[in-house]
């Protein structure tokens, strides 16, 4: 996977690359906005992480080039402005998530998971299946091993983020943002009371649960095999 | 605001107007009229005094039968059209004359005393009003000389009638006029409050229309337009100064915390007592940024800075969303987390600031309220607006603490609570933002929280 990074603050900038590169990725590094620009419209990226405010082109005016251009690659915003109109602008810009400095290297890469995947599921399926769990999207239904499990709407909602990310690390921002549409950080830690929640209902009595946690990022869900 | 024309100044000008300028016209036609009525008059008067005259020099010359011979023949061949003659003894029995009878009961008493005759004309009878006088001859004998005033009548009359008619169509088209030019006025009024309700709602962009008539009108809007751009302009640097302030204190925490991230993503794995302060110093990086955001929310809010993405939330809705999403931590923490609304409890607002306002309210009372305690959150529509309270029977404030408890930093009894002491004076900011307000008071026990934002 080959990712674009275009910061202007080179320290923060050596960071992410190092970062990213350790986890797997292939990243170029464009410090500035016009060669951004050029880098993000001219070379074969899967993925282009912008920041706001850089010199020359700002960060939203690179994506709304791009996207005139007829680009569809996903772009990740990274901002130091957190204002909600900040956000709605970013991804109204044409942007397809946007984090707000300063942010755990964990969400970066959860968010760059779950971006280049987005691109390659097939979001009209009507059944999700992982092992011996499955959802029944248009009846709304749930099994564990053919038994039917009892869930609240909302769970159901949570549970369907999670099994359509099967594999991906999920953080708890991103259920926040996802599940239940608030785009700050609560100070509690709601989503973990009810993940054990889901947990308890879809693993429990399971030799082999579903709902892992993983340490410091959130939570994936997915088969051990 | 609907335009209400008949409660502007400019319709009561109107009206005082038309009622003055008909009261004008009509004093105007009406002495007219009078003034007319007694030129006609004066001139009937006049011949008759003439006549009157010369019939008594007859008299004088020739005695009743000259004057009875000179009425004959004024009668007869050319006397003037409607006259009326007529001379009688002291006994009012006439003598000669167009007169069938004296037409008085006696001698009349007024000067100028007019009477009806009828006359038989071919196919009809007529009834001709007559003005006259009547003089006493030397002799005894009465002469009497009248003049058919029936044509003078009916020109008075329709003089009478198209005074009428001016008076009516004057007053109407001065109603008109006025409706008219206070119709204008209002509007004119009307689409300044507009505009300002615009700008007051965010729309810092908007201007007051110029009517290109360089009045008195234009010369105002013009100079609020003035007073508008100097307003913007402030709006502008402010909003550049906090995304710069933002930034700036931002990108420095940002790289200590990729840095310290990088740090634990070390291989060979760190120390684990290195890596757990590490986590720890993390921990305290994220608590600092939350209370820069809080803090710059907080400043943005109550800088005037206008609503962003504002759309119609449901309070309600949000409020059960919210407490759906608390409920579990909650009965973690022992306390029963209630709530009840009311459908449609519609506010123009910012969804994502009317969250994180019901956010911080939910998590100070779980801060608060001890186990067994309970928090209860109602939403309910009230006339143009939408009360939300948040009650809990904690602690509560005390009464002194009360008014400062919204103010940023405040923090009260044992200190021993944790948190930047931001999330009230975050949720009065929201609210104001809002156009709102937020009232705190005794839930007896406890602490009652009442949020009003206009529907």
């Amino acid at each position: 996977m080959h990712l674009l990074l275009i910061e202007d603050d080179t320290e923060a900038a050596r960071f992410l690359v190092k970062g990213l590169r350790e986890s797997g990725y292939s990243v170029d590094h464009a410090a500035d906005g016009r060669e951004g620009l050029f880098r993000a419209t001219e070379g074969q990226f899967d993925l282009v992480i912008t920041d706001r405010m850089l010199p020359h082109i700002d960060g939203l005016a690179i994506i709304e080039l791009m996207r005139r251009k007829g680009l569809s690659t996903p772009v990740l915003v990274l901002s130091a402005l957190g204002g909600v109109d900040d956000r709605v602008r970013g991804l109204k810009a044409g942007g397809d998530d946007y984090l707000t400095k300063p942010f755990a290297f964990a969400e970066l890469l959860a968010r760059i998971e779950a971006l280049l995947r987005r691109r390659s599921s097939a979001p009209q399926a009507t059944r999700l299946k992982v092992e011996d769990l499955e959802f029944d999207l248009l009846a709304r239904r749930v099994t564990r091993a053919g038994r039917e499990v009892e869930l609240t709407a909302r769970e159901l909602k949570l549970l369907e983020f999670l099994m359509r990310r099967a594999g991906q690390v999920v953080t708890r921002t991103m259920l926040l943002e996802g599940v239940w549409d608030l785009h700050f950080d609560p100070q509690s830690n709601l989503i973990d009371v009810h993940i054990s929640r889901l947990r308890q209902a879809i693993d429990r009595g399971s030799d082999h649960p579903l709902i892992h946690t993983v340490r410091g990022s959130g939570y994936v869900l997915r088969s051990e095999t | 605001m609907k335009l209400d024309l008949f409660n502007t100044t400019a319709f009561r000008l109107s009206a005082g107007y038309t009622l003055l300028i008909t009261l004008a016209v009509a004093a105007t036609l009406v002495s007219a009229y009078k003034l007319t009525e007694r030129l006609i008059d004066d001139e009937v008067d006049l011949i008759i005094d003439t006549e009157l005259k010369s019939l008594e020099e007859r008299y004088a010359r020739s005695g009743v039968a000259g004057v009875t011979d000179e009425i004959n023949l004024r009668i007869e061949s050319w006397g003037r059209i409607g006259g009326v003659y007529m001379i009688a003894d002291a006994n009012f029995e006439r003598i000669a004359g167009n007169l069938t009878s004296w037409p008085f009961d006696g001698m009349p008493g007024e000067a100028w005393p007019q009477f009806d005759i009828t006359t038989i004309e071919p196919g009809r009878r007529a009834v001709h009003p007559v003005r006259a006088a009547v003089r006493a001859l030397p002799g005894g004998d009465l002469l009497l000389v009248g003049t058919d005033i029936s044509q003078g009548r009916r020109f008075a009359e329709k003089f009478r009638l198209a005074t009428l008619w001016g008076i009516g169509l004057s007053a109407l088209v001065a109603a008109l006029a006025g409706f008219w030019f206070s119709y204008r006025l209002a509007r004119r009024v009307d689409e300044v409050t507009r505009t300002c309700q615009r700008i007051m709602a965010g729309d810092l962009g908007s201007r007051l229309p110029l009517a290109g008539a360089n009045d008195e009108f234009d010369s105002l809007a013009s100079s609020v337009n003035r007073v508008l751009d100097r307003l913007q302009d402030q709006a502008g640097t402010l909003r550049a100064t906090f995304d710069s302030t933002a930034h700036d204190l931002r990108a420095p925490l940002h790289r200590l915390r990729t840095r310290m991230d990088a740090l634990l993503l070390h291989s060979p794995p760190l120390d684990p007592v290195v890596h757990d302060s590490i986590e720890s110093a993390l921990r305290e990086v994220d608590q600092l940024q939350r209370t820069l955001g809080t803090l710059l929310q907080i400043a943005l809010a109550e800088s005037g800075a206008p609503l962003a993405a504002a759309s119609a939330v449901d309070v309600g809705e949000l409020a059960a969303e919210l407490v759906e999403l608390f409920e579990p931590v909650a009965g973690a923490h022992g306390v029963q987390l209630a709530c009840e609304h009311e459908p449609k409890a519609l506010v123009q607002g910012n969804r994502q600031l009317l969250a994180q306002l019901l956010t911080n309210l939910l998590e100070n009372g779980l801060k608060y309220v001890p186990a067994g305690g309970r928090i209860d959150v109602a939403v309910r529509r009230l006339a143009g607006t939408v009360r939300l309270v948040v009650s809990d029977n904690g602690p509560g404030i005390a009464a002194e603490d009360r008014a400062r408890a919204a103010q940023p930093f405040a923090r009260f009894g044992s200190g021993k609570q944790e948190g930047s002491g931001l999330g009230l004076s975050l949720v009065a900011a929201i609210a104001r933002l809002h156009r709102g307000r937020l009232e705190l008071e005794s839930n007896e026990p406890g602490l009652r929280v009442v949020v009003e934002l206009p529907a």
